[in-house]
């Protein structure tokens, strides 16, 4: 069993945290878009929550308690039109690289690289949100 | 008074004589290579692998994107072939290699491999299979990282896996 407040746990929890607030922000973007787009949203909505779920799995079989999601999550802004939702999708996958990338300092080495698949996941979808690749996903100032 | 300064400069070197003798002597106590740091050996496959796929880039753009192929396929490969620039000088800040160690960095040119394939779909089917192959080496090499090195080898290989549809879009406009 590890420890509640070893560094693993945290990290997972974080984690975790983004998962959930990412699950919440794609039903939100999902129901602005129509067509292929609300299509690519249901397919991230449902990786995240199949991320989500896998986590918690993680963090029990770690002997931990998973944290639970909020009733609702500040948007990364206004949601009004197609190109606002694509900017908050990108703003959330941006986030969730950031959130891996941690885990993948922290982690053991078969979590790091479960980890880094994750990294490479949330890439591909803010990449097919934004239209173009960056040079680091999930660094800070991920584009140079 | 000419001479002054040649007479000056020769005291100065007889002073440094022990000192350098000293020097010897502690240089050859140390004649065994200190020992690579976990990490540079990791870190020096990952450089070789990005400037393979720089070179390769620049290979596919000079070459089958400049020659006859459609012109905007340069300019769509133009800011993947940066992004490996960035990786590459990212990598090569973070390499410190001790002297006298045997950690030898891979030249640039891979001279067997430097072909370019004739056609544009050719040769963006190589750029994809070359992205495929390095974003694997460097998930592969993440357990042997030290964790801020793994953090960037994640991101990187990351970048190069994202860089597929793009060239899978590249393909079918080629």
């Amino acid at each position: 069993v590890t420890r509640p407040g070893s560094s693993l746990i945290v990290a997972l929890q974080q984690v975790l945290a983004d998962e959930h607030a990412a699950v919440y922000a794609y039903g939100v973007i999902g129901a602005r878009l129509t067509g292929r787009a609300r299509a690519r949203a249901t397919d991230d909505w449902i990786a995240h929550q199949r991320a989500r779920d896998s986590l918690e799995a993680t963090l029990r079989a770690l002997g931990s308690r998973p944290a639970a999601a909020a009733v609702a999550y500040q948007m990364p802004g206004p949601i009004r039109t197609r190109r606002e939702a694509a900017s908050a999708a990108v703003a959330i996958e941006d986030r969730i690289a950031a959130a891996y990338l941690g885990l993948v300092g922290a982690a053991t080495a078969a979590l790091r690289e479960r980890a880094a698949l994750q990294v490479r996941a949330a890439a591909l979808r803010a990449a097919a949100w934004r239209g173009s690749t960056v040079a680091f996903p999930g660094l800070p100032g991920g584009d140079s | 008074v000419k001479a002054e300064p040649a007479r000056r400069a020769l005291l100065v070197a007889a002073a440094a004589l022990p000192l350098a003798a000293a020097g010897c002597r502690s240089i050859g106590a140390l004649a065994t290579p200190p020992a690579v740091a976990p990490g540079v050996r990791v870190l020096a496959r990952a450089i070789a692998g990005e400037q393979w796929l720089v070179h390769r880039y620049q290979a596919v753009i000079s070459g089958v994107a400049g020659r006859d192929g459609p012109r905007d396929l340069a300019g769509s490969l133009g800011p993947i072939l940066a992004e490996h620039r960035a990786h590459l000088a990212r990598l090569r800040a973070r390499l410190i290699v001790p002297a006298g160690s045997a950690v030898r960095l891979a030249g640039p040119v891979p001279a067997a491999g430097a072909v370019v394939p004739a056609s544009p779909a050719a040769a963006i089917a190589a750029l994809r299979a070359g992205e495929l192959r390095a974003s694997a080496d460097l998930l592969g090499a993440l357990a042997g990282a030290p964790p801020s090195l793994a953090q960037l080898l994640a991101s990187i290989s990351a970048s190069e896996a994202s860089h597929v549809p793009a060239l899978d879009r590249m393909g079918r406009a080629a």
